[in-house]
């Protein structure tokens, strides 16, 4: 029997989706960024500023960011790192890579490595980074529970672990909103702006299927880390996870 | 319970101390400190590991070595260097687990040279920090800080104009 993973509301053969997932960023690599600000009204900033104050990475550290795509947070690291220090810039896709190396250049960050990979297979030997980072990426991984395993595995003991992601908001009237605003607004956008309504379309489909804080919580638990809290941001639409390597 | 953001805040100011004034944290290398304050809404964990402080509210699996529990007056004795075996005498500070671990925090807290007006006048500017500054040492060199905060309160209620 063939086994199948969600791609958004559909399910797929799970061979299948690593390929429809690449297909998706193909196609908004050069339009992320503009979307991001324009779909989150620039909070996806905030939210992004919040996760590298929270990290509590210091200079001469390793980090290690996962599904990095356009460098947003690889920036933040490698100015928290400084000369000693060393951030790795990955990312499964490599049209996202490239824009990511491109941003990184036009603003004149140097030092970051660029690496195309899976966060399913990472290429680091074990206790390698003081901090791996994903954000917004873990829900298009096909195999989450490997990805977080392998983060794991490259953490040193003490290593911070940190997942910024679209997650859910308890709040009713909130809730409806986003709905509303998700499915009815947000693919229409990606058509007038990114000529690609279905990507967003996406988007919003795989935000519902991603699993909610309790869950994600329990699967940084179980795959190692001896702690692991959330931090509800705007009212739980996103919320970062943060754990850490206990030995 | 702490929001969690201020656990971030706490934990950018703790390792910001560590960082600025060199200080060695190896001795406490793995340990986790469950910390709280029986007077104020303060109910912390420190996980000491990788040369570095976590401040968490919530969310570790691996029990404490160490569960710290005391009153704010107490802390702030503890901080101006009193003796961590007296308060426990005075039963003043209840602690259950490693006391070599509650004792190895509190040298290190002792260690810090906290100057709050210098650290403040980085994100308000040297006046403000100044004068916040005054009013905190008041709180602080105060016999009864939370009844200090509620005569401060008062004042600034009974009479505004003193405070401009």
């Amino acid at each position: 029997m063939e086994k199948t993973t969600h791609f958004g509301f559909k399910d797929v053969a799970t061979e299948e989706k690593q390929s429809l997932v690449r297909g998706v960023f193909d196609s908004v690599a050069s339009k992320y960024d503009l979307m991001n600000d324009v779909l989150s009204f620039g909070a996806h900033r905030l939210w992004k500023h919040y996760t590298i104050a929270s990290s509590n990475v210091k200079t001469g550290d390793k980090v290690l960011d996962i599904a990095g795509g356009t460098g947003d947070l690889a920036r933040a690291f490698a100015m928290k790192v400084g000369d000693s220090g060393q951030v790795v810039l990955s990312d499964i896709n490599a049209a996202m890579l490239n824009e990511g190396r491109k941003n990184l250049l036009n603003k004149g960050v140097s030092g970051v490595e660029f690496v195309q990979l899976s966060g399913e297979q990472i290429p680091f030997a074990d206790n390698s980074f003081d901090c791996a980072s994903i954000a917004f990426g873990l829900r298009n991984v096909t195999d989450k529970e490997q990805c977080i395993r392998e983060m794991y595995r490259v953490l040193k003991p003490g290593g911070c672990l940190l997942i910024l992601e679209f997650s859910k908001t308890d709040i009713a009237l909130l809730e409806k909103f986003y709905n509303m605003y998700s499915f009815s607004v947000m693919p229409k956008l990606g058509k007038i702006i990114a000529d690609d309504e279905q990507s967003y379309q996406y988007l919003a489909e795989s935000i519902r299927k991603h699993p909610d804080q309790e869950t994600l919580k329990k699967m940084v638990l179980d795959a190692g880390f001896g702690s692991c809290e959330y931090h509800n941001l705007s009212g739980g639409i996103v919320a970062l996870h943060k754990g850490i390597k206990i030995n | 319970m702490m929001q969690k953001f201020q656990t971030v805040v706490l934990e950018k100011a703790l390792n910001h101390l560590l960082d600025a004034q060199q200080i060695d944290i190896g001795a406490l290398e793995g340990k986790i400190l469950h910390f709280s304050l029986q007077d104020l809404p303060v109910e912390v964990n420190f996980i000491c590991t990788n040369a570095r402080i976590f401040v968490t509210s919530d969310g570790v699996e691996k029990v404490a070595d160490v569960d710290i529990k005391l009153q704010f007056e107490s802390f702030l004795a503890l901080i101006r260097g009193e003796d961590l075996t007296d308060l426990l005498r005075q039963d003043k500070i209840m602690i259950h687990g490693d006391v070599k671990t509650a004792q190895l925090l509190v040298d290190l807290l002792q260690q810090v040279d906290f100057d709050f007006e210098e650290a403040l006048s980085k994100w308000t500017g040297d006046i403000i920090a100044h004068e916040v500054g005054k009013v905190v040492k008041k709180f602080k060199d105060a016999d009864n800080p939370l009844e200090a905060i509620k005569d401060e309160a008062v004042n600034l209620l009974i009479a505004p104009k003193r405070f401009h």
